[in-house]
C-alpha cells in the first residue's frame, strides 16, 4: 500500500485539538476501552493511524468517526496520553468543514478570529432589517406590557400576515435555508462516500419509507434515550448535560410551531390570539421549562468542560466552545429578554431580544460548520451502521 | 579481613543482587575494601527466584553460586544481610554510614540442619515464591541461600512455636532475644545497586490481578517453573491445579504506560519467549496466545524470538489486553484489537500470565539519603558526590547488561576512591 500522507490534513487536526496524535504507539487499548467499538469494527485505533498517516479521504468517510460521543473513556485509559477522543472530535470538526456549503462560510465558522464577522454579519442583517421595517422605535411601558416583542418589526393593517412575523421570516428562513442545504450537500457527499469506502455496490435501494422505519426511526429513538451516551464510564456526567438540552431544542421546537401555527392560521379567524402567551398556558410553561432545561444543561457542559480541561483530559478548542457560547447565548438572551418585559424594561429588553435574534440566527447559519452539525451527521452515520449490517447493503447479483 | 570501621578507600555497595555481588567483586578484586549490605536474608535478589536466565538459560544456581564462593573467598568483602542504610553523612571520599542490621533471631552456629523448621508449628506466606505456598516460620529463605542460615519471623511464632524452635535446636543457635544493631561505617564511595520490584500488578484495574487464581505474573510463572518452586517445578492454575491448554501472555501489563511505568522494562518480551519454551516442554500441544504491542528483542536475540514464533500452536496478536474477564469456569478471557486484522477478539485461557515490569525499588520505598534521580525513580550516577548507580536502580535491564554496567560501577567507586 502507498500511503501519501496529507500534510496540511495532519496540521489542521493538531490545530483543532488533536495535537497529541502523533503520541499514539498502535496499542490498540483505546478500542477495548471504547464502549461503543464493536468486535467487527473496533474504533478508534485505526483512526489514530490513518490520522497520523494523513489519510484524509479514509476518515471523512468513516462512519466510526461520527459515532464516538468523546466521553473520554479511551483518552482515560491511553498509556501514551494520546487523547484519542479528542483526536476524534479534531477529525469530526475537519469533516463538518470539508463537507460544508458555502466552502467560504464553512471555513470562517473554525476559527475564533473570526468571532467580530460570525457576530457581526448576522447583527448588521438584523439591524439592516430593523431599519427597513420602519419599526425603529422602543416602545412606551404600557405598549410594551402589552404587545411585549410582536412588534419589535412593527404593526401593518394587512391581517393576513403579520409584519413582525414577516421580517423574522426573511432573515431566518434564508438562514436556516442555507444551512438545510448545505447539510443536505454534507449528508449525500458523506454517504456516497461512506458507501464507497466500504465496498457497497448495492442492487436495490431502500424506498423513503423503509429508510425512515428501518433506519432513521431507530437511531432516533437511540439518540433520545441516550442508550450509547450512558455507556460512558469516565464522563458519564455529560449526559446530566446534553440530555436536558436535547428535549429543551425539542421543546422550543414544538412552542415554535405552536406559536406560528396560533398567529399566522388561528389568528386570522380569532385576531384575540395575538400577542404574548399568558403565563399559564400550557406552551408557555413548556417554553420556560425547556429555557430552565436548556440554561441548565448547557451549564453542565460548561463547567464539565472546563473541569476536563483543568484535569487536562481535553483541549481547549473553538471548536468545542463556539457550540458551548452559542447556546449559552441563546439561552440568556432569550430568558434575560422575557424576564425583562416583566420587569417592565423597554429600552433593555429590546436590546436583549435584539441579541437573542442575532444568537439564533447564528445557531441555524452555522448548524453545519459548527459542532452543531453532529445532530444530522451522527444521525446520518447510526443510519449508515444499520444500513451497512442490512439487506440493502447486499449485492445480489454478484 | 576489612577493618570493621572501614577506610577511605572503602566502598560500600547497597544491594546484594546480581548487580551488587559483581560491583562488590570487581572492587574488591581490584584491593579496595568492600561492604556488602543486602536488605533480605540471603543475597542472590531476583536472580535467584527465576527458573532460567539469559543469556544461556541456565538455573540461577549456575551464576550466583561461583559469585558467592567469590565472595566467600575474598577477604576485602564483609557482607550484611538483613541490613540497611539508615543515614549517610559526610561527603564524597569520606562518608559515615549508619547500617541497621535487623534481628535474625538465629545466630552463626547454625548449621541449616533444618530442624527448627521441621519443629515449627507456625506457617507464614513464602514470600519467595511471591505467595504462593506457605513456609514455616523458621525457615531457610531458598535452597541456595547464602548465607546459609536460618531465619525466624518472630512476629508470627507463637509461644509454643518460640518453645519448639528453641528446642529443637541442637547447636543453641536460636536467640529470640536478639536486637537491632546498628553499625557505623567509613567509606569513600556508595554503589547504589538496589534493584527492582515487580509493578504491583493490582494497580492495573483492568487486567483483573487478584481477582482470578488464573492471573499470575511473569515472576510467579518463574517460581512456577522452577523446580524448587510452589508446584515442584509443575505450571499448573494457581487455586485448582487444572494443567494447562492454553495460556495467553500480556506484554506491557504496566509497561510504557505513563499511567504506571512509562518506560520499556526492556526485559518483558524476552522473559515470555523464555516462558514460552517452560510451557512447550511441559505441555507440548497447550495453545499459546501472546499479546504485544511490539516485540523487543535486544541484542542477539532475534533468532531466540524466531525460533518461538516458528511454533504451530502459538499464536500472535499486535493489541494490547486491555480487559480481563473472570470467567465461571476458573480461566480467563483476554479482550484486545488485533491491528494487524482491525479485529477485536475475546480469547479464552486456561491462564493469563502478566509480563509485568520493573519498578526500581527506590521508587518503591524511597531512598535513605538524596540521591539524584529520574522522574521515574532510577538513581542517575553522579561521580563528584561518589553516588554511583548500578543494574537495574540505574536502568531496566536484563543480567548481562546489569552486570556489564556494574563492572562500570565498580570501576567509577575505584577511580573516585583514588582521588
Amino acid at each position: 500500500m502507498k500511503v501519501q500522507p496529507d500534510l496540511e490534513f495532519i496540521k489542521s487536526l493538531k490545530l483543532a485539538g488533536g495535537d497529541t496524535l502523533k503520541k499514539c504507539y498502535q496499542c490498540a487499548t483505546c478500542s477495548v476501552a471504547c464502549p461503543l467499538s464493536s468486535d467487527q469494527k473496533p474504533f478508534p485505533r485505526k483512526e489514530m493511524i490513518w490520522s497520523q498517516w494523513g489519510m484524509k479521504e479514509n476518515l471523512i468517510a468513516d462512519p466510526d468517526v461520527f459515532l464516538c460521543h468523546q466521553c473520554g473513556d479511551c483518552t482515560e485509559k491511553c498509556p501514551r496520553g494520546a487523547k484519542p477522543g479528542e483526536v476524534l472530535g479534531a477529525i469530526r470538526s475537519y469533516a463538518y468543514t470539508y463537507y460544508g456549503w458555502p466552502a467560504g462560510l464553512a471555513k470562517l465558522a473554525t476559527s475564533a478570529k473570526n468571532l467580530p464577522m460570525l457576530i457581526g454579519v448576522p447583527a448588521l442583517i438584523i439591524l439592516i432589517f430593523w431599519f427597513l421595517s420602519g419599526a425603529m422605535h422602543i416602545p412606551s411601558v404600557e405598549e410594551f406590557a402589552k404587545k411585549g416583542y410582536t412588534n419589535f418589526f412593527g404593526h401593518w393593517d394587512f391581517k393576513w400576515y403579520a409584519k413582525n412575523i414577516f421580517f423574522i421570516v426573511a432573515f431566518m428562513v434564508p438562514a436556516a435555508g442555507i444551512a438545510a442545504f448545505s447539510i443536505y450537500k454534507g449528508i449525500t457527499k458523506m454517504w456516497a462516500s461512506m458507501s464507497k469506502n466500504a465496498g457497497i455496490e448495492p442492487t436495490f435501494r431502500p424506498s423513503v419509507m423503509q429508510f425512515l422505519t428501518q433506519f432513521l426511526v431507530p437511531s432516533v429513538t437511540e439518540t433520545l434515550q441516550h442508550k450509547r451516551f450512558k455507556e460512558c464510564t469516565t464522563n458519564v456526567d455529560r449526559v446530566k448535560g446534553h440530555l436536558p438540552l436535547v428535549f429543551a431544542f425539542i421543546g422550543l421546537f414544538i412552542v415554535t410551531c405552536w406559536s406560528l401555527f396560533k398567529q399566522d392560521v388561528l389568528g386570522l379567524i380569532w385576531p384575540s390570539l395575538h400577542g404574548p402567551l399568558p403565563l399559564i398556558d400550557p406552551f408557555k410553561l413548556l417554553a420556560n421549562a425547556s429555557a430552565i432545561a436548556l440554561l441548565y444543561g448547557i451549564w453542565v457542559l460548561w463547567t464539565n468542560r472546563t473541569a476536563m480541561e483543568a484535569k487536562g483530559k481535553s483541549s481547549r478548542t473553538f471548536y468545542d466552545w463556539f457550540l458551548i457560547w452559542e447556546i449559552m447565548a441563546v439561552g440568556v438572551t432569550g430568558f434575560g429578554a422575557e424576564l425583562l418585559r416583566w420587569a417592565g424594561l423597554p429600552t433593555f429588553g429590546y436590546i436583549v431580544y435584539f441579541m437573542h435574534l442575532v444568537s439564533v440566527m447564528m445557531l441555524f447559519l452555522y448548524l453545519p460548520y459548527t459542532k452543531f452539525a453532529h445532530i444530522v451527521y451522527r444521525t446520518t452515520a447510526m443510519c449508515f451502521e444499520k444500513y451497512r449490517e442490512s439487506g440493502f447493503a447486499k449485492n445480489v447479483m454478484s | 579481613m576489612t577493618d570493621e570501621q572501614g577506610t577511605a578507600g572503602a566502598v560500600l555497595v547497597v544491594g546484594g543482587g546480581i548487580s551488587g555481588l559483581t560491583a562488590a567483586l570487581e572492587t574488591a578484586e581490584v584491593g579496595n575494601d568492600v561492604f556488602l549490605v543486602e536488605k533480605s536474608p540471603t543475597f542472590g535478589g531476583r536472580v535467584a527466584q527465576l527458573n532460567e536466565y539469559f543469556p544461556k538459560m541456565c538455573p540461577p544456581s549456575c551464576g550466583l553460586e561461583i559469585n558467592f564462593r567469590r565472595i566467600r573467598d575474598n577477604r576485602k568483602i564483609r557482607t550484611y544481610s538483613m541490613t540497611t542504610v539508615k543515614a549517610v553523612s559526610g561527603g564524597p571520599g569520606n562518608y559515615e554510614v549508619t547500617l541497621e542490621v535487623a534481628p535474625r533471631y538465629v545466630n552463626s552456629n547454625c548449621t541449616a540442619c533444618g530442624d527448627c523448621a521441621v519443629a515449627c508449628p507456625d506457617e507464614i506466606d513464602n514470600e519467595f515464591n511471591f505467595g504462593m505456598g506457605k513456609t514455616k516460620a523458621a525457615y531457610l529463605p531458598h535452597a541456595m541461600a547464602f548465607p546459609r542460615r536460618y531465619v525466624i519471623n518472630k512476629d508470627a511464632l507463637s509461644a509454643a512455636g518460640a518453645e519448639a524452635v528453641k528446642a529443637a535446636c541442637k547447636y543453641d543457635a536460636v536467640d529470640l532475644e536478639m536486637k537491632t544493631e546498628t553499625i557505623t561505617i567509613k567509606v569513600g564511595a556508595i554503589i547504589w545497586a538496589t534493584g527492582w520490584v515487580p509493578y504491583d500488578a493490582t494497580k492495573m484495574e483492568n487486567l483483573k490481578f487478584g481477582q482470578s487464581d488464573a492471573i499470575i505474573t511473569n515472576m510467579m510463572l518463574e517460581r512456577m517453573a522452577a523446580p524448587s518452586g510452589p508446584t515442584g517445578g509443575k505450571i499448573v492454575r494457581p487455586g485448582d491445579n487444572k494443567e494447562i491448554e492454553s495460556i495467553g501472555f500480556v506484554q506491557c501489563a504496566g509497561s510504557r504506560d505513563e499511567n504506571h511505568l512509562e518506560y520499556c522494562s526492556h526485559i518483558c518480551c524476552m522473559a515470555t519467549f523464555k516462558q514460552m519454551t517452560y510451557v512447550r516442554e511441559q505441555y507440548p500441544d497447550a495453545k499459546i496466545y501472546v499479546f504485544y504491542i511490539d516485540l523487543r528483542t535486544p541484542g542477539k536475540y532475534e533468532k531466540f524470538r524466531e525460533e518461538r514464533m516458528a511454533d504451530a500452536n502459538a499464536t500472535f496478536i499486535k493489541g494490547k489486553v486491555a480487559e480481563i474477564v473472570p470467567e465461571a469456569d476458573g480461566g480467563v478471557t483476554l479482550i484486545a484489537e488485533n491491528a494487524v486484522t482491525m479485529e477485536k477478539l475475546s480469547q479464552k485461557v486456561d491462564m493469563a500470565v502478566l509480563a509485568t515490569g520493573m519498578q526500581p525499588s527506590l521508587a518503591f520505598q524511597g531512598a535513605p539519603v538524596a540521591l539524584e534521580m529520574d522522574a521515574n525513580g532510577f538513581v542517575i550516577t553522579d561521580a563528584a558526590k561518589a553516588m554511583i548507580a548500578a543494574g537495574c536502580a540505574k536502568k531496566a535491564a536484563d543480567v548481562v547488561t546489569t552486570t556489564q554496567n556494574s563492572t562500570a560501577a565498580a570501576l567509577k567507586a575505584i577511580q573516585v576512591s583514588r582521588r
